[in-house]
């Protein structure tokens, strides 16, 4: 090929792998050579790879974080591992310098040190065993919460509402995904950090009745806030708001509104 | 949070989770709204670093930055990983190697030359293609070599994870199912061209018309 592909899909088509012999080769060499069409093809790849959203989604399992950590971990250690233990000296010299001190006291040491060493391995067992035993919990905990937060995300009548800032309030921007049939909300969003004295507090505007509190959280600097709520199913929500309050939140809206955005 | 992931959405419970647990976040009484008492699964705010700063952490061997980042990606290369090799196992033993791959390689890592999510979605598709044809998996398998990705938006917010879901379902459901089976098997399966015509039996020009016509669609649809 001499100048550039004649049209865009190609570099989608080369990016797939779908392209073969000559055709592969051409544009392969070019975008060696032309920037431009790197680039082209840097983005053909992009769009390529968001084709695996489109697939159902898989929670991994909780042990691979652990067998990760783990390989982690211990390519550290093997890095800064100290030298191994030295032997055991040598007692035979014979204290008492009769012949069976100088088989007993030896005997008797060896076993001191066996049974120091078995009481350490073990007590070092029963650590590992708890620590197991606390991961084991934790990594069930995790992947509960993790199956449900997948549910949420990819069931389809799940709502995404962008909250708006109000004028003259702290800036910043948020959305909420809500889903009033399984009761559970996930909250995302930029605030500036609220005075030491107030806290930022989310809430459900029900179609019929108050408003309800799904969260009070504090806002930190430059960083995005989230949080996962459980809430009773079947809240049908008319819009969304979040209010600035006294620290730790009140169970009705005091506060002025700062973000908010209605439910379509 | 992901992945979502959903990638980084298994990030989001677990950290939401860890935030219960160590009291930082609070949550409020809902008023008597229902008879049934509100579970909080979480109520504390999270702290997010953007992936160039976790990268960056990763540089100076901080452990927690490797499992912020696969807590926000893991979900998503999971999904394509199964997808492609149908063997959870197997997509496992991928999973884990890219990760640990990219703690040992971080400071090769460029922002300046690509997006991160877009690198590990490219090398999970691109080695799960490969152990599923019986390639060598090692072969050309530099995590940060020299293919630069350009996704079109950041993955880092579970929101914009949710919307490009939905909107890049809905583009493939959209296909004529000849155009979606084509794209299917050259994504999911690595087949070329002229593999695509043999495995269907349709004429190779009309395999590269259909593949071809479904990007276009799919471009204009992911960016409309």
């Amino acid at each position: 090929m001499n100048g550039h592909p004649t049209r865009e899909e190609d570099f989608d088509l080369y990016a797939l792998g779908a392209l073969e012999g000559d055709e592969k080769a051409a544009i392969g060499n070019h975008v060696a050579t032309c920037s431009s069409c790197a680039e082209k093809l840097a983005e053909a790849r992009g769009r390529l790879a968001l084709l695996a959203l489109a697939v159902p989604a898989v929670t991994p399992s909780p042990s691979v974080t652990t067998r990760l950590m783990n390989q982690v971990r211990s390519e550290k250690q093997g890095a800064t591992r100290a030298p191994a233990v030295s032997p055991v000296p040598d007692t035979t010299g014979g204290l008492f310098g009769r012949w069976w001190a100088a088989v007993l006291v030896p005997v008797g040491f060896a076993l001191a040190l066996a049974s120091f060493v078995l009481w350490t391995q073990n007590r070092r067992l029963d650590q590992q065993l708890a620590v197991l035993h606390e991961d084991m919990q934790r990594e069930q905990q995790q992947l509960q919460s993790a199956r449900e937060v997948a549910d949420l995300i990819n069931a389809r009548d799940t709502m995404i509402v962008p909250l708006a800032p109000q004028p003259g309030m702290p800036k910043g921007s948020a959305h909420v995904m809500y889903n009033a049939k399984m009761g559970m909300l996930m909250y995302e969003g930029q605030l500036e950090p609220n005075p030491a004295n107030k806290s930022y507090q989310l809430w459900i505007v029900p179609t019929q009745g108050n408003p309800i509190s799904a969260g009070v959280f504090n806002a930190a600097s430059t960083e995005t806030d989230h949080f996962l709520m459980k809430l009773p199913p079947g809240i049908a929500p008319k819009a969304f708001a979040v209010t600035l309050e006294p620290a730790g939140g009140r169970p009705a809206p005091t506060g002025p509104m700062v973000l908010v955005g209605a439910a379509s | 949070m992901r992945k979502l992931g959903c990638i980084r959405f298994a990030a989001i419970a677990q950290k939401a989770l860890r935030n219960k647990q160590s009291g930082a976040i609070r949550g409020t009484s809902l008023p008597r709204t229902s008879r049934e008492p509100l579970e909080q699964v979480s109520s504390e705010t999270e702290l997010r670093a953007s992936d160039a700063a976790l990268m960056a952490r990763m540089v100076q061997r901080d452990e927690a930055a490797l499992e912020a980042l696969y807590d926000r990606y893991a979900g998503l290369l999971s999904s394509v990983l199964n997808r492609i090799l149908r063997d959870t196992q197997a997509a496992e033993e991928i999973l884990q190697d890219i990760f640990y791959q990219l703690w040992r390689t971080a400071s090769q890592f460029d922002a300046s030359r690509g997006s991160l999510p877009g690198w590990l979605m490219v090398i999970a598709r691109n080695r799960a293609i490969s152990r599923l044809r019986h390639h060598n998996p090692a072969a050309g398998e530099e995590l940060f070599e020299n293919t630069l990705v350009l996704l079109p938006m950041s993955l880092e917010s579970a929101i914009t994870q949710k919307e490009l879901m939905g909107r890049v379902k809905g583009a493939m459901e959209a296909l004529p199912k000849e155009q979606r089976a084509a794209v299917e098997l050259a994504y999911f399966e690595g087949l070329t061209h002229s593999e695509i015509a043999e495995r269907t039996g349709d004429p190779l020009g009309t395999v590269k018309t259909r593949l071809r016509t479904a990007l276009e669609t799919l471009k204009r649809a992911m960016h409309p």
